[in-house]
């Protein structure tokens, strides 16, 4: 009925396309960053099958194209798949239903956001199809590999010009994200009746603005040293003549690009914690420990980078006190895990779909931190350091986690973004297979790194001391190949939901929160039909009173409190 | 591998037993995906044609075994491998830890009556505060012994060039290259006698080893997995790596730092060779070298006069190439 009102309202143009309705906004991230992690991991099973069988020289996969392989794959996954789909996509569509607003503070601002972020996805496609090819430094664009010296072509140049893009688009979004947040939560909503991915995706707002800015001077200096031909990053004196530092871009590309990790780590935080207390029918524990948490690491996440940098040529004074800070944050992020850990206990844990992903999350970020420690001690570090146990840690932690609480989030919210179910079984079946062959294949990765493999190798076996994992990466190949069949089962389960999926039932995880209690799935475009009142935090569930009032184990966040009926009044007596 | 279509088949029934109707469809995905490895084993290319051994005249390095850390020729090595495999450990009873106790948390969640309502609760607080005790004595742990090792072993730069009989060694890495410098008779570097050898580097036995690493066009990564260090060896300035000798044998050189298209190519060994062996060497090869020096050859003379570090100071960095 509303549909149909509002498409006398609007054309197919501004419905569709140039929306400013939030959650239309929400769909076209996540089309957009599910296309490219299709794409993204496309070239991951490139790198795989390079690492399995280098002996392959073809078109395709030679020493050449392997550099644009892995550089594309590790830009295309964090810029263009996760952030869209876990920040763009979700915090599009849960923050205002969640808080109770009717779209976004600023919602034009939101439309500029994707198109911009649409336009720096169409310079990376744009970057495949120039002379030289794309960009083949590596995500990290490391001058001087990255300016001329080492990466002549335009296609280097669009994709610093796509990452300088999609930051605007990222900081137009953080804008709107962190001021809906704090000016238009219905009445009653306060901090810490939030829920806690609204938090997450709060403090991931925060860390965008403060950071985002800071990778676009970077970018921006790049682009002057590629195009205008200043030397900002370029030195050396035989080869390459130039007064610049090359750390300079290090130092600017880590204040940037470490508290990333935590910007796509903090929402995942954030929907865990909620869900896990959602599907233990249970309050979560030390709600405000959590948010405490959360909050301590973002400030911290700041001040840790040089982690990044103990093998570049820092002094060991900063050296030594980067080390101290990272191992400080492992504070607070095990006070956050280990209430996940309470929650669970003594819950009744409903192993839906959305509650196996987060427990998946759990153990893939379990696994990824820990092994965190072994990283920001720089005695066991300069071992370590830009080998393969890199890459597993880090894909544990910003890959696996953030793309399974990206699972976790979308089946859970699907049936209010498109008024249909996802089906159980399929769901089931991809989360419990998706994380048992990623950490399969991710501690395959800190396997080798131990045995001292570097990363971005195009035949590792060149070197006699890594000739005896020929075996191990093959395994952990065929074990990649494997994962990326299994994500047929989402691919086939989204689609089939989209089309045929059963109709959402109003409140399918029967949670309270205000989007599954006070807005019909899928929700009209002004949301609400009048602005909830909030009384209560989200996680008010299995409450005794509620039960025997309700005979039922949850109550919603605006719901009126059913002890103030006649029996308040009675016992008051 | 053999485990896994077995694995993923108990994961598929586990997870799949309440619905009868998609249960077909999706045995047929499992079974297609199970079915994906083996048959990408069978696509294997023919053995393609051999890119030639790239360093043909390089001597063979120390081979690894197992999938641990590679053999050690350092003489503090054990610091590390110490402190990474006490860590190791640490990371696997934690993992195993938080595993078990999702496991029995679910399995005891499956009784009917319902879940206790309380946000906080006494013995939470006792879990939560032992466990920031553990981290934190972790952490301490790994602070303090990091720090004890480092000075001991790759940040003790001003001991290491204190002593006489370190041997020091100039790098000048560039795409794919790793160029040495050594002094020669004389001591001094940037002098007719220096000796300069590409990819293979000698030193003796049981000294210690100070090197000057820079490079002439990208960054590029010193890493010697078996004496457990690297640095990287940046344009415009003059970074540093020490540590000390064992056993002699030859050891890999790998690049540790994305550096272009030949970056998996640009491989050195470092040989350890008994003491008298490298000095009768270091006489050859120098005078060899002052035979062959060319005073017009500009770019041969890349060296620079040896960086000291300040006193009491473990310095690296900030030094500027000539």
């Amino acid at each position: 009925m509303n549909g149909h009102g509002h498409a006398h309202a609007h054309g197919f143009w501004r419905r569709y396309v140039f929306s400013t309705d939030h959650k239309v906004i929400a769909r076209q991230f996540l089309w957009a960053g599910l296309l490219f992690l299709l794409l993204g991991g496309f070239l991951a099973m490139l790198i795989r099958w390079q690492w399995a069988y280098p002996e392959t020289l073809n078109r395709l996969l030679n020493p050449q194209t392997y550099t644009k392989i892995f550089t594309l794959h590790g830009l295309v996954m964090i810029f263009f798949a996760v952030t869209p789909i876990l920040i763009g996509a979700v915090g599009n569509f849960v923050i205002p239903l969640s808080i109770g607003a009717r779209d976004m503070a600023f919602p034009f601002l939101n439309l500029l956001s994707f198109w911009t972020f649409a336009v720096s996805q169409l310079l990376v496609l744009a970057s495949f199809l120039v002379t030289l090819g794309t960009a083949g430094s590596g995500w990290t664009t490391y001058p001087p590999l990255s300016t001329n010296v080492g990466a002549p072509g335009a296609g280097q140049t669009l994709i610093v010009a796509a990452i300088f893009i999609t930051g605007i688009a990222t900081l137009m979004g953080a804008i709107n994200y962190i001021t809906t947040v704090m000016r238009h939560r219905a009445p009653g909503m306060t901090w810490f009746r939030l829920p806690a991915t609204v938090w997450g995706l709060w403090l991931t707002s925060i860390l965008n603005l403060l950071f985002v800015p800071v990778l676009g001077a970077a970018a921006m200096l790049l682009l002057l040293d590629r195009m205008l031909g200043t030397q900002f990053f370029i030195a050396g004196a035989a080869a390459v003549k130039g007064g610049g530092d090359p750390l300079l871009y290090q130092h600017l590309f880590w204040i940037f690009g470490h508290p990333e990790v935590y910007i796509l780590i903090l929402p995942a935080w954030g929907v865990v914690t909620d869900l896990v207390a959602f599907f233990s029918r249970k309050p979560a524990f030390w709600y405000r420990g959590s948010i405490g948490a959360m909050i301590a690491v973002t400030v911290m996440s700041g001040v840790v980078y040089g982690h990044h940098m103990y093998a570049s040529g820092l002094n060991p004074m900063l050296g030594k006190g980067f080390m101290l800070l990272t191992l400080i944050i492992s504070v607070p992020a095990e006070v956050l895990f280990v209430n996940w850990l309470l929650t669970l206990w003594g819950g009744r844990a409903r192993l839906t779909a959305p509650m196996l992903y987060t427990l998946g999350v759990m153990l893939v970020f379990a696994m990824g931190g820990l092994t965190g420690l072994l990283l920001a001690t720089i005695g066991t570090d300069i071992y370590l350091h830009d080998t393969m146990f890199v890459v597993g840690h880090f894909h544990l932690t910003m890959a696996a986690a953030s793309f399974l609480a990206s699972f976790a989030a979308l089946t859970f919210w699907f049936p209010k973004m498109f008024g249909r179910q996802m089906h159980e079984g399929l769901g089931r079946a991809h989360a419990v297979l998706t994380t048992i062959l990623m950490i399969l294949v991710f501690t395959g990765q800190l396997v080798a790194g131990y045995a001292g493999q570097p990363r971005r190798y195009f035949n590792p076996y060149e070197h006699e001391f890594l000739q005896h994992l020929r075996g191990l990466n093959k395994a952990t190949s065929h074990t990649a190949f494997l994962l990326a069949g299994v994500q047929l089962l989402f691919i086939i389960n989204f689609i089939r939901s989209l089309g045929w999926g059963q109709p959402a039932k109003p409140n399918p995880w029967q949670v309270g929160t205000l989007e599954w209690t006070c807005a019909p799935s899928p929700p009209p475009e002004h949301n609400f039909d009048t602005i909830p009142q909030v009384v209560r935090g989200p996680h008010q569930l299995s409450d005794p009173d509620v039960r025997r009032r309700l005979g039922r184990d949850y109550i919603g966040q605006a719901e009126p409190d059913p002890m103030l009926g006649s029996s308040m009044r009675v016992r008051a007596l | 591998m053999l485990g896994l279509p077995f694995l993923i088949a108990v994961a598929v029934v586990l997870v799949l037993r309440h619905s009868s109707r998609s249960r077909t469809l999706l045995a047929l995905v499992a079974g297609a995906t199970t079915l994906l490895a083996p048959a990408l084993a069978v696509a294997q290319p023919a053995a393609a044609p051999a890119m030639g051994p790239p360093n043909s005249t390089l001597p063979p390095t120390v081979t690894g075994k197992g999938w641990w850390l590679p053999p050690d020729g350092s003489l503090d090595g054990w610091r590390t491998d110490q402190l990474i495999t006490g860590t190791t450990w640490f990371v696997l009873v934690v993992f195993a830890v938080v595993v078990l106790w999702i496991v029995v948390a679910v399995l005891m969640g499956r009784r009917k009556s319902p879940a206790a309502p309380y946000p906080f609760h006494r013995p939470g607080v006792v879990v939560v505060a032992v466990c920031v005790v553990i981290i934190a004595a972790e952490d301490a742990a790994l602070f303090v012994r990091s720090l004890t090792s480092l000075q001991k072993f790759s940040w003790g730069f001003a001991a290491a060039d204190a002593d006489p009989a370190a041997v020091r060694i100039q790098i000048n890495a560039h795409q794919w290259v790793w160029e040495a410098r050594y002094a020669g008779a004389d001591g001094q570097f940037n002098t007719p006698d220096d000796i300069v050898v590409l990819n293979h580097l000698r030193v003796p036995a049981g000294a210690r080893i100070l090197f000057q690493l820079a490079s002439t066009d990208v960054i590029h990564g010193f890493s010697l997995p078996n004496f457990r260090v690297k640095q990287d060896a940046v344009p415009g300035m003059i970074n540093w790596l020490t540590f000390t000798t064992r056993h002699t044998g030859d050891y890999a050189i790998a690049c540790q730092q994305h550096c272009g298209v030949g970056h998996y190519k640009m491989k050195g060994v470092l040989s350890v060779l008994p003491p008298d062996d490298y000095v009768a060497w270091v006489k050859r090869a120098s005078a060899l070298a002052r035979r062959a020096y060319d005073p017009g050859d500009k770019p041969a003379h890349w060296g620079w006069s040896w960086e000291r570090p300040r006193p009491g100071e473990a310095r690296m960095g900030e030094g500027r190439r000539p």
